[in-house]
């Protein structure tokens, strides 16, 4: 299902359309967001370097790491940035957001990153630009194109950070710029939604065509008490996730899927986890008070109960039920199951040994329901 | 419907039908209103004739899907087939691309579903003998269906309209995306308004306006509510005394609740749209039809002007569906019969619970 994310990335945008947009997002309940966007983020940068994906570059919009951070990541996935085809740019919003340290300290080096990261990335002293901040992302996109036709995709690094700059309609203007480009692919950003209000979190779920959400996997009882029973739940939870994903599709219905996530030392691993289905389908509709399907188990029940009179049917003579005793019973009488055999026993002499093997009968029988 | 009834209680007013106008596009109902088709023909039998001259329709987005676009498509396409000026608002940076994808109308020669329908009325028309108190279902359909088209037409969405529908007067385009207290929007309504004044006499011509997507996150007025509401209130007012329609679509969960609700309450027809699960086995056992469906559609008020009678609907969701992925339907939802004595679940369900009972517990 995370796959489905990342193809749907790759796959990109159709001629006319807006680029697909994902958003990512997290809550202190289930703090993997930046796990799962740097998965993302590594699949999709394979994709493209392997020349799988309509995007033919990347430009990523750094807000709460820096660049080498990013380089590194990267690598360690076996990602080279500096190829020797330009994929990827990042613009530097962590170093120098204000342009401060430029101020401070003049013609001195700004940003400290290595080698490697400067090479690809592009610093931007004025955030609070927003404009600015969106024609540099596409400048750096139409660089990686060079004179070729293509397009490219756009990462975020945090909504959060960008909304501390700049008010909720420009970063709103931005998303649906960079969504809404000729050379735009796809777009995806990470978003915290438990600090934001429920209106502003509500206009990023607008704008985006996927909506991935992670939520705890463990309900703790009491979320405020940190006693040594929750430390351990709290722990957990820095762990594994439930990882659900809104789709919407083209023709206006929405996907819904889960899956759980955990991170371990190797990485983030996916597994996919029983759904207990539409939940959405029954906030719909009311609910129906009598159920008119049958269970697998009525169904099985309901076979197996014999007929009374002519429709029996499978292949064993008709047996007339008189009312007297269980047809299974005579069945078992017939066919000479071993339990069967001791207590078959009759005992002609009174009526009540007869009826209690009658009963044990149907006790080893399991009864007919 | 298609004939104006006589009188039909002490409450309507008393309009000769001599007096109503013979202009393309606009049909006379009771009371003395006229209307305007909503390109739906569905939608139309809904509301009880279309949507009255002088309207607020608003219709409430559902964020995860897009069926408030098919609504403003067949709107525009309508009012374009049947040369009514048109002033179409969108946040876009540029609107007139949206243009390119409004449908066209099927001509009569296309195979219609309702051609066999009225084939098999004519066999039982003798056994039948109760169609004639039905306003309607009239046996002479070749008539009523060229009076249908100059009304209402059937739309094909997957063609888009020809080119000599969109040239340049009749079409005008505006972006709401940079305004940032919407003063512009609100020249360009009223300068587009002043055409369709209304006077006593025989009106001239009738507009339509359609704005798409009003207070998206991208405009700059998006976090002015209150000049959203006064904007909405004068453009109310322009309305009333115009002979037009304004369309306006919103998402209400982008707006704090306590102003949804007042933006509500200023239309005259409030509409919604929800989107529905895809392969969602609980509803495909519940509906019929859910393979055809692709959102649901409410109605939560009905524009009633120059009565006090008002108007109940049988049910008010109804589901929508592409028939042939080429026409939109809107189709009431059949559901499993549900236990009449279970008041809670009545309550969790919204408006749902209005088209149960209506639906197939009626013996």
């Amino acid at each position: 299902m995370a796959e489905s994310i990342c193809r749907a990335l790759r796959d990109g945008a159709l001629e006319g359309e807006h680029a697909p947009a994902l958003t990512i997002k997290d809550s202190i309940d289930a703090p993997l967001g930046f796990d799962v966007f740097a998965h993302v983020l590594a699949q999709l940068s394979s994709h493209i370097l392997a020349g799988k994906s309509q995007s033919r570059g990347l430009v990523l919009v750094a807000f709460t790491r820096s660049p080498s951070f990013y380089v590194d990541l990267l690598k360690e996935r076996g990602l080279e940035v500096n190829s020797s085809r330009k994929w990827i740019q990042i613009l530097d919003c962590y170093s120098d957001p204000h342009g401060w340290k430029d101020r401070i300290m003049g013609q001195g080096k700004v940003d400290d990153a290595t080698k490697e990261a400067s090479g690809v990335s592009r610093l931007c002293k004025d955030v609070k630009d927003m404009d600015k901040l969106c024609s540099l992302a596409i400048e750096l996109g139409k660089g990686l194109l060079g004179e070729g036709k293509g397009r490219f995709s756009f990462a975020l690094d945090s909504v959060n950070e960008m909304l501390r700059y700049a008010s909720v309609h420009s970063v709103a203007r931005v998303l649906s710029d960079l969504r809404s480009h000729d050379l735009a692919s796809c777009v995806f950003w990470l978003l915290h939604s438990d600090l934001l209000e429920d209106k502003v979190a509500a206009v990023f779920d607008y704008m985006s065509s996927m909506v991935a959400s992670l939520e705890s996997a463990i309900r703790a009882s009491n979320g405020l008490r940190i006693s040594l029973e929750n430390l351990s739940l709290t722990e957990q939870n820095f762990r594994r996730a439930k990882f659900s994903i809104r789709f919407k599709r083209r023709n206006g219905r929405v996907r819904l899927m889960s899956e759980e996530v955990s991170i371990e030392r190797s990485g983030i691993t996916f597994s996919s986890v029983s759904t207990d289905g539409g939940t959405m389908g029954g906030s719909l509709l009311p609910k129906v008070q009598f159920n008119l399907q049958l269970s697998e188990k009525e169904q099985m029940d309901r076979a197996k109960v014999v007929l009374p009179f002519e429709h029996q049917g499978n292949g064993e003579p008709i047996e007339i039920y008189d009312g007297r005793r269980s047809l299974a019973d005579k069945n078992n009488e017939a066919a000479g199951t071993m339990q069967m055999k001791d207590s078959s026993k009759v005992c002609l002499h009174c009526w009540c040994c007869y009826r209690i093997t009658d009963v044990a009968s149907n006790y080893s029988n399991g009864g007919i329901s | 419907m298609a004939t104006p009834k006589t009188r039909a209680s002490s409450f309507s007013r008393n309009v000769p039908s001599t007096a109503a106008p013979q202009m393309p596009g606009v049909k006379s109902g009771p009371n003395g209103t006229l209307f305007l088709s909503s390109g739906i023909s569905d939608l139309d039998k809904i509301l009880g004739g279309g949507f009255p001259l002088g309207s607020l329709v608003v219709v409430m987005e559902d964020p995860e899907a897009p069926h408030h676009m098919l609504l403003l498509r067949n709107f525009m396409s309508q009012g374009l087939v049947l040369n009514q000026p048109l002033l179409y608002a969108s946040p876009a940076k540029d609107p007139r691309g949206f243009l390119g994808t409004l449908p066209s109308p099927v001509s009569s020669k296309d195979d219609k579903p309702l051609d066999r329908d009225s084939e098999q009325e004519k066999g039982l028309r003798i056994a039948w003998q109760y169609k004639k108190y039905f306003g309607e279902n009239q046996p002479n359909s070749n008539g009523q269906r060229d009076n249908k088209f100059e009304f209402c037409n059937e739309f094909d969405l997957r063609k888009p309209l020809q080119r000599q529908f969109l040239s340049g007067q009749r079409v005008e385009c505006m972006s709401t995306q940079d305004s940032p207290d919407l003063a512009a929007l609100h020249d360009r309504c009223a300068t587009f308004l002043k055409q369709f004044f209304r006077t006593d006499g025989n009106i001239s011509g009738a507009g339509r306006i359609a704005i798409q997507s009003f207070c998206a996150p991208q405009c700059t007025y998006f976090d002015k509510e209150w000049h959203v509401l006064s904007f909405i209130r004068s453009l109310r007012s322009m309305i009333r005394s115009s002979n037009a329609v304004v369309i306006l679509s919103f998402p209400p969960s982008l707006l704090s609740p306590s102003f949804s609700k007042r933006l509500q309450h200023m239309a005259d027809t409030l509409l919604s749209v929800r989107a529905i699960p895809d392969e969602d086995k609980d509803l495909a056992k519940l509906l019929t039809g859910y393979q055809d469906m692709i959102g649901l559609l409410s109605v939560h008020k009905v524009a009633r002007i120059n009565t006090q009678v008002p108007i109940i609907l049988e049910a008010a969701t109804f589901s929508i569906k592409l028939q042939k992925r080429k026409f939109l339907v809107l189709e009431c939802l059949n559901q499993a019969p549900v236990d009449g004595s279970s008041g809670t679940s009545y309550a969790t369900s919204g408006s749902c619970s209005v088209s149960s009972k209506g639906g197939s517990l009626d013996f």
